[in-house]
């Protein structure tokens, strides 16, 4: 039995030690094609790591979460969203005038504690995928303003929703005027 | 009109064709069991050689066969699963020739006017009384666990056999039995395979408001998904080789490229630098792709190589560039672009030179697909507060609304051979995937549930 146990741990050493130098010898197989059941593969496997997205230092206990900083700071008129002309990405005078409000903000004490995203959005007309560049043609002109009124351009990232996010779901100008925004979304702490 | 008749290399290359068939995995690409080659396609016994079929080919070129197809000869031993089979498969084979224009075909219905003898030269006469030139036979029998299809077609002048052929396959695979052997009969007639056994991709959010990738058969059938991303995830792009998809997905993110490869369902990224990638399109040669691409700032055309580490910069405008679709030679891509101060179809030449505006009508063009013999360009193109469906004829520039009615009609992809056009129907937030002709005639629904959109049809080469 002493003779066994030795065996099987000299085996498993081995094993250990020979593995990976054989896996690496193996020719590169190419599996056939399993067979496809009648219900496609659900489970992905998926692409390797996604880039990390916004993440909260944790040392401070933040005061406010960024969902509750967003809400106060909208509520308080300090930050708000850019509206735009159908089909278009320019920026109209009430947009550089909501712009220059942000950017204080975005300077201010309060303000310069936080990182931002800019959504760019559309309303329901126009092509599904004309849209999502035209909605980061609509988060790309308002960062290029917020950043030309000083605040640095490191604090901002932007992405584009197309029409896939609407705020508001009517099929009439009021609605589709609010679809037609660049948000600015608080997604982290500087 | 004139007559032609098909030639004994013709005939040699069918052979060899469904030969080929034969001998690969054909499960996985369109989704049913198979731990074998369902289907053989081998010839029937019986055919001596066979005579070359009268053929018409109108003026446009396109065949048009004139096909008696009498009820199938089901084994009359089959029952229950077995005999439902039976049926789906004549049922499949029917509408896969009314789906082709090169088939006028006259079912049992159209021929219960005649009385029919059981003796084959009589029968034969009173077919061709009825304006055929064909009659196609079908028997249906079971042969251990998998159901046989076999198909002979008969010249109706000479009374001599066309084609025929036998495939087999098991209960889950009836649908596909049929598609074989309407590819066959295609084939026989056009020397081009048929739509048959192509695939659809597309996107929907039927199962949990995401959208996400769906493959479906060319008819609609046997829809199934292919991920899971949980975020928005479509506007695919068939690779020309049938054996995968590249797509744009939120999956991580920021919206960046993916590939899909059907066989396996692995996934892996292909460009997501900067803050937006989307709308892919595979060069006819699979080597390369060109897409819409933002690093914080307006969409531009990009084009790559299989491995994609550093795309190449096509368009330079201070607007919008996007959505490129490359032609079928290879030469040159169609692209969206707002140069101009709304949306309009552009087309330039490899190197980002030669720039033309094609699309001058509406005032919003979007989307091309080329018709897969380069003379034609299909996009959406808004009139009014709707999008219609409309088509640019390249060489002089004339174009045609192919669609009218009360909702918006997006998103034109051509089948393969150019003979039909997937779009989809927009009512508000709903939208539905249909087909028609080219020609702007016989519209099917093909989707149902939830939302789909973003149809891309596969290339014939993916059997």
């Amino acid at each position: 039995m002493k003779i066994d146990r030795k065996w099987i741990v000299m085996a498993a050493l081995l094993a250990f030690v020979l593995a990976p130098a054989c896996a690496k010898k193996e020719p590169e197989v190419i599996p056939p094609p399993p067979p496809v059941t009648e219900k496609a593969p659900l489970t992905d496997v998926e692409p390797d790591t996604a880039p990390a997205g916004p993440v909260d230092p944790v040392e401070k206990k933040p005061e406010m979460s960024l969902q509750e900083a967003q809400a106060s700071f909208e509520g308080q008129g300090l930050l708000g969203d850019v509206f735009y002309d159908f089909d278009k990405y320019d920026l109209r005078a009430d947009a550089r005038e909501r712009l220059a409000k942000n950017a204080d903000f975005m300077k201010s004490a309060e303000g310069s504690a936080y990182t931002f995203t800019i959504e760019g959005h559309c309303d329901e007309r126009g092509t599904n995928e004309y849209n999502i560049a035209l909605g980061q043609s609509r988060s790309t002109t308002a960062m290029d303003y917020i950043a030309s009124l000083g605040v640095s351009r490191g604090r901002f990232k932007t992405i584009s929703y197309g029409e896939e996010r609407p705020f508001c779901n009517d099929s009439n100008e009021g609605c589709w005027q609010k679809n037609r925004r660049a948000r600015f979304v608080i997604t982290g702490r500087s | 009109m004139h007559r032609s008749t098909i030639n004994t290399a013709r005939r040699t290359a069918t052979f060899l064709l469904l030969l080929g068939w034969g001998l690969l995995p054909l499960g996985w690409a369109t989704g049913l069991a198979a731990q074998e080659p369902p289907t053989d396609g081998q010839q029937s016994s019986g055919l001596e050689g066979g005579v070359d079929p009268t053929i018409v080919v109108d003026e446009r070129g396109r065949v048009q066969v004139r096909m008696a197809f009498p009820a199938a000869k089901i084994d009359a031993g089959l029952t229950g699963d077995y005999l439902e089979a039976a049926r789906e498969i004549e049922q499949t084979l029917r509408d896969d020739l009314d789906q082709t224009i090169v088939f006028n075909t006259q079912g049992p219905t159209e021929l219960a006017v005649l009385a029919l003898t059981g003796e084959r030269s009589q029968d034969f006469d009173q077919y061709k009384s009825l304006g055929n030139q064909v009659v196609l036979l079908a028997s249906i029998a079971v042969e251990g666990d998998r159901l046989v299809l076999d198909g002979w077609a008969y010249d109706l002048p000479s009374k001599q056999s066309i084609l025929g052929k036998r495939f087999r396959g098991t209960l889950g695979q009836a649908r596909l039995v049929a598609h074989y052997m309407a590819d066959a009969l295609h084939y026989q007639f056009t020397a081009r395979p048929g739509l048959s056994l192509t695939t659809i991709a597309f996107q929907s959010d039927r199962d949990d408001g995401h959208q996400e990738l769906y493959l479906m058969d060319y008819d609609g059938h046997n829809q199934r998904r292919i991920s899971a991303h949980k975020s928005t995830s479509g506007y695919s792009d068939w690779s020309p080789a049938g054996d995968a998809l590249a797509y744009m997905s939120y999956w991580a993110g920021p919206p960046g490229l993916y590939y899909v490869e059907l066989a396996s369902g692995k996934k892996r990224p292909i460009y997501r630098e900067g803050t937006l990638t989307l709308s892919p399109s595979f060069a006819p040669d699979g080597q390369r792709l060109a897409f819409g691409h933002s690093r914080e700032s307006n969409v531009d055309i990009y084009v790559c190589d299989r491995v994609c580490t550093d795309p190449k910069r096509l368009t330079r405008s201070q607007a919008i560039d996007t959505n490129p679709a490359w032609s079928p030679d290879g030469r040159q891509l169609a692209f969206t672009s707002s140069r101009s101060g709304r949306p309009n179809i552009y087309v330039m030449d490899l190197d980002g030179s030669n720039v033309r505006r094609i699309s001058f009508e509406g005032d919003y063009n979007e989307g091309a697909s080329w018709k897969p013999d380069g003379s034609q360009i299909a996009y959406a193109s808004r009139r009014g507060s709707r999008f219609r469906i409309a088509v640019t004829n390249l060489v002089d520039l004339e174009t045609k609304l192919l669609t009218e009615g009360p909702a918006s009609y997006e998103e034109p992809c051509f089948s393969p051979d150019g003979g039909r056009i997937l779009f989809s129907l927009r009512r508000g937030k709903e939208s539905q995937i249909y087909v028609m002709n080219a020609d702007g005639s016989d519209w099917r629904q093909l989707t149902h549930e939830g939302n789909s959109s973003g149809a891309d049809w596969s290339s014939f080469k993916q059997k």
